[in-house]
């Protein structure tokens, strides 16, 4: 190793509180960037896998009934692979507590051998065709702790029917497992999916030799949308309701959107991470280069030249980002581990494949050693001037003069004579002042994040729950009802105000945009329903036309006054074209409303109604269970619970990343006092011979920090509300919009947590400053 | 002196800096030549052009007008990077202030020059020469200024070079320590047959000279050839 090598490891060690916390910056940042993004690969192959081991299908369409020889006619058609069909009906569930309300699907599956969405056998044998016995899917088991052996009870037809648990399985149809799109969160204690043999579900349910739905695998993934027109056209006939392609599928769409704002994620954070460390650095090695002038000069006598010198001090850069890519890589690998083992729990994926990629570890060295030369280059650049004549003469002092503020002499005046100091210290280095407020600027913006996310997330949840709809219940029929139900309903609970309610999923078009969403048809004069157009003023629905939801005016890229085509699945029912009268607001879910009469004019049966949302104080739960048309009635106040209860572990989420925000914080803070101290031993020095006590200085330095920190926090929640609003922007999907919530408190609460972190490394400093040789620093002059 | 080799031949060399509106003539119109293995004195106030000289000569710096040339090979007009080659192989320089590098120990810093020159000098035999075979591996801040200074001395000796450049080496010294450093480069100019050009205002340290070349406000007022040096031990101050 070379002298200059020994030296750079002497000069490390030496400033090794800065040198870990930078590495630490820079390990932080790598170790997101490592781990988010080799889960987010690692969850993709698995899922891959996990399809292509169970055969998971491409289209998946629900019919009202298809006979079993229609299904050999599509397997000839032209595109398609394989064909699968099957039963599935919405049941309730027996269980012990009368006032719980759960429900089960319950799908057929084939005799065959190969089948489409194979089932994931997790314990117990298969069914074999075998009556009156299930294979319980796992998420559900688990949260009902259902075991093999036991029996369930399913309400069919009206009728209860035991079934004998026969096995556990884990499906690739239901990683993410929601009974449809209005649903917000998993609730796996409350919906479940039980597999059943084909000639159970045919003769329960009355479906002798046909299906109402069909499972397909295409031949060719790039045509799947002709194979869908196709069929759009051969089902018709058979009263299609949805045709689904994969990656509309709802488990699927859900994984792959948390995948997608994982990847995101894995670049967006470390880059910051990285720009901070950079700066530092940077701002480090300017410091230093001064420093070392005299033995650059001394250096360049010997006859070292500038690209020797200057790689010195590169490397010096080089040392901390790479010991920091080092320590993120290491991080990121143990991390990413963690992170795919409880995404596969959380998604029920039975196996994990996972690989470490090295690429993504090169990349992060890579990336670190660019912006490492890069800053440290930057930082060195003054080397190239210095003459090694030159250095053989002291440094000018920098001359001081009255800064703009003396000018304001009213204010000038009123103010200390020691704050007098430190608004003159802080005006004279202006590159530090504008690194120190930028960076405690970001700190802040990455602290205000977090909270303000935690709060949008419940601010979600109660404005669409308490202001946009104001029922206290939602009530859904089993098949649709005739309006008079409604009179039998406030008869059976007493309700304060009760509407009808008709929901069914279409295909809404616009040009070559679609969506499949469920149009809402509710009473023009509604309570229920708080409709706001984006300026939050209030709308009333149409008489004729449809009110489409921002989310979904964005996905078909439609405004007020533009026509948009329902496609109608109903048989015997015609497309129809309506207007887009207003886009509203709703942070949960994407849908349209339209008026309920018009509706049932244009779309369903006259005077028909799929269910009911009603205010009452009543025990509607209870009352209704045994109602046998009646399949679900679901109250806020549950929704409300389950999601709190999901906010707790987002909290911890939300710790985490207060965290790494403020680490950023700590490094710069300790880093440019540090700095500070030594460029100012000097001065630091003289202030003691004149009578100035440790404690004096250290409280001058406090205070400049503590004001540079006020600036930059003033200045943070703008940033803030950038990062927080470029968030929203870029991780608002199908499911949810993210409303950009900001209250005084949020602010105060970023700026209490940021100032604590400041003080923190200020503390740190506190033995740097008191180990100063102050009579060494004024001797040690050359002069 | 018999037979004297010319190893620099200085010719007409000023030096002149523009300081804001004000034209400095540092240097002016200097000629002398140096001689393998001779001992010089350039003797002279503060402000009197001879750190300016010692900068052209060590390739530090490049005069306005003239030309310097070593062993015939004019340096004049080397650029940036045959400059750092001429200090690295040919030039030893001792400062006033040591300015050893902090963080290496005094042996390290020696290493730290040879290790980029071709022919270097054993370092160990070297640390015994200057009398600091115990103390290699001390860091400078443990260390006597002569003793660093003897470092400095050593870490100049050892790339080999041509001639030694010292900038006032007794400048930061007491007395004593002062003779026992001039002694050791009096030693290095005998033993090592190095030649040894020190600067310096104190006019005694002539006396231990060679040849003195004296300066004044920029010019070269004299040079004056000693027939009988004194020996380092009996010159006094």
């Amino acid at each position: 190793m070379g002298k200059l090598d020994v030296r750079l490891f002497r000069m490390l060690k030496h400033a090794k509180g800065q040198f870990i916390s930078i590495a630490v910056v820079v390990a932080l940042g790598l170790c997101i960037y490592v781990s988010f993004s080799m889960t987010a690969m690692n969850m993709k192959n698995t899922v891959e896998d996990y399809y292509s081991q169970t055969n998971f299908g491409d289209i998946f369409v629900q019919v009202v009934k298809i006979p079993r020889g229609a299904l050999d006619r599509l397997r000839e058609m032209e595109g398609i692979g394989e064909v699968q069909g099957r039963i599935s009906f919405d049941v309730p569930l027996k269980v012990d507590d009368a006032h719980e309300k759960v429900r089960v699907r319950i799908v057929s599956l084939p005799e065959s051998q190969k089948k489409i969405n194979d089932l994931y056998m997790l314990q117990g044998k298969d069914i074999h065709g075998e009556l009156k016995k299930a294979i319980v899917l796992e998420q559900f088991a688990k949260a009902r702790g259902i075991a093999v052996g036991d029996k369930i009870t399913p309400y069919i037809n009206g009728r209860m029917v035991q079934l004998d648990v026969a096995g556990i399985a884990a499906s690739s149809e239901y990683i993410y497992l929601m009974e449809n799109e209005q649903a917000l969160l998993p609730a796996p204690e409350k919906f479940g999916v039980v597999y059943v043999s084909e000639n159970f579900a045919q003769a329960t349910f009355g479906y002798r030799d046909s299906y109402n739905e069909i499972l397909i695998k295409v031949k060719d993934h790039d045509r799947i949308d002709d194979v869908v027109r196709m069929l759009e056209e051969e089902l018709d006939r058979y009263g299609v309701k949805r045709i689904v392609e994969r990656e509309d599928q709802l488990s699927h769409r859900m994984l792959t959107e948390e995948l997608n704002q994982l990847e995101k994620t894995s670049t967006a954070i470390p880059m910051l991470f990285l720009i901070v460390a950079a700066m530092i650095i940077y701002i480090m090695l300017t410091r230093i280069v001064k420093n070392d002038r005299i033995y650059i000069g001394v250096l360049k006598a010997m006859g070292y030249g500038n690209d020797e010198i200057l790689s010195h001090y590169v490397k010096f850069a080089l040392v901390i980002g790479i010991t920091g890519a080092l320590m993120g890589n290491i991080g990121g690998i143990l991390l990413s581990g963690l992170l795919a083992k409880t995404y596969a729990q959380f998604y029920n994926i039975p196996f994990l494949k996972i690989d470490i990629y090295y690429g993504y570890m090169f990349y992060a060295i890579l990336f670190t050693s660019v912006f490492c030369v890069f800053a440290g280059l930057m930082g060195a650049k003054p080397v190239l001037q210095i003459m090694p004549a030159d250095a053989m003469r002291p440094e000018i002092p920098k001359a001081g003069k009255r800064i703009f503020l003396e000018k304001a002499k009213w204010f000038w005046s009123r103010v200390s004579f020691s704050w007098k100091m430190v608004i003159r210290n802080i005006a004279r280095s202006k590159r530090r002042f504008a690194f120190l407020v930028c960076g405690i600027a970001l700190t802040y913006g990455i602290i205000l994040v977090p909270i303000a996310q935690g709060n949008a997330m419940s601010a979600m949840f109660s404005l669409h729950y308490g202001e946009f709809q104001k029922m206290d219940y939602t009530i859904d029929f089993a098949k649709p009802m005739n309006r008079k139900v409604m009179v039998e309903i406030k008869q059976l609970i007493e309700t304060e105000h009760i509407e009808p309610k008709l929901e069914y999923p279409f295909e809404l078009r616009k040009g070559w945009r679609k969506k499949v969403v469920n149009i809402i048809g509710v009473p023009r004069n509604t309570r229920f329903y708080d409709f706001r157009d984006e300026f939050q003023r209030r709308i009333m629905l149409p008489e004729k036309g449809i009110f489409v939801t921002e989310g979904l005016a964005k996905g078909l890229q439609v405004k007020v006054g533009d026509r948009i085509t329902i496609k109608n699945f109903m048989p015997k029912k015609d497309d129809i074209t309506v207007e887009v009268k207003g886009i509203i607001k709703q942070y949960l879910g994407i849908n349209a409303y339209m008026n309920i009469d018009e509706m049932e004019n244009t779309l369903a049966e006259k005077g028909m109604v799929t269910g009911v949302s009603v205010r009452a104080k009543d025990h509607v739960q209870e009352k209704l269970k045994n109602i046998k048309y009646i399949s679900a009635v679901q109250s806020v106040e549950d929704m409300k619970n389950a999601f709190l209860q999901f906010l707790d572990s987002a909290i911890y989420a939300t710790g985490v990343l207060m965290l790494f925000g403020g680490s950023l914080g700590f490094a710069i803070v300790y880093n440019s006092t540090i700095i500070s101290i030594a460029e100012r031993s000097m001065e630091f020095s003289s202030l003691r011979v004149l009578g100035f006590d440790k404690k004096n200085i250290y409280q001058m330095i406090t205070k400049e920090n503590m004001l540079m920190a006020a600036i930059g926090i003033v200045i943070g929640m703008p940033v803030g509300y950038g990062m927080i609003k470029g968030i929203a922007e870029a991780f608002n999907t199908d499911m949810y919009t993210i409303p950009v919530i900001l209250t005084p408190k949020t602010y105060i609460i970023a700026a209490v947590a940021t100032l604590g972190f400041v003080l923190v490394a200020q503390l740190a400093t506190l033995k740097k400053i008191y180990s100063i040789n102050f009579i060494d620093a004024l001797k040690n002059r050359v002069s | 002196m018999m037979d004297k080799k010319v190893l620099m031949r200085v010719e007409h060399v000023s030096k002149t800096y523009q300081m804001g509106e004000v034209v400095v003539h540092a240097l002016q119109d200097a000629s002398f030549e140096l001689y393998e293995g001779e001992f010089v004195v350039i003797l002279g106030p503060s402000g009197s052009g001879k750190s300016t000289l010692l900068n052209i000569l060590g390739g530090m710096d490049s005069p306005s007008k003239g030309n310097v040339f070593i062993q015939g090979q004019e340096i004049t007009n080397y650029n940036d990077r045959q400059l750092t080659v001429y200090r690295r192989d040919k030039v030893g320089f001792v400062f006033q202030f040591y300015n050893l590098i902090a963080n290496l120990t005094a042996r390290e810093n020696v290493e730290l020059a040879t290790e980029i020159c071709k022919d270097a000098l054993d370092i160990d035999h070297i640390m015994e020469e200057v009398g600091l075979g115990d103390r290699k591996d001390h860091f400078p801040s443990q260390m006597s200024g002569g003793e660093q200074q003897r470092v400095a001395i050593a870490r100049a000796v050892a790339k080999n070079p041509l001639i030694l450049l010292c900038d006032e080496p007794t400048g930061a010294l007491d007395f004593q320590t002062g003779i026992m450093t001039l002694s050791l480069l009096h030693k290095i100019n005998k033993q090592f047959h190095k030649t040894v050009v020190i600067i310096t205002h104190n006019t005694p340290i002539g006396e231990m000279a060679d040849r003195v070349i004296k300066m004044r406000s920029g010019r070269i007022v004299e040079i004056k050839e000693n027939i009988h040096p004194l020996p380092p031990e009996r010159i006094e101050w």
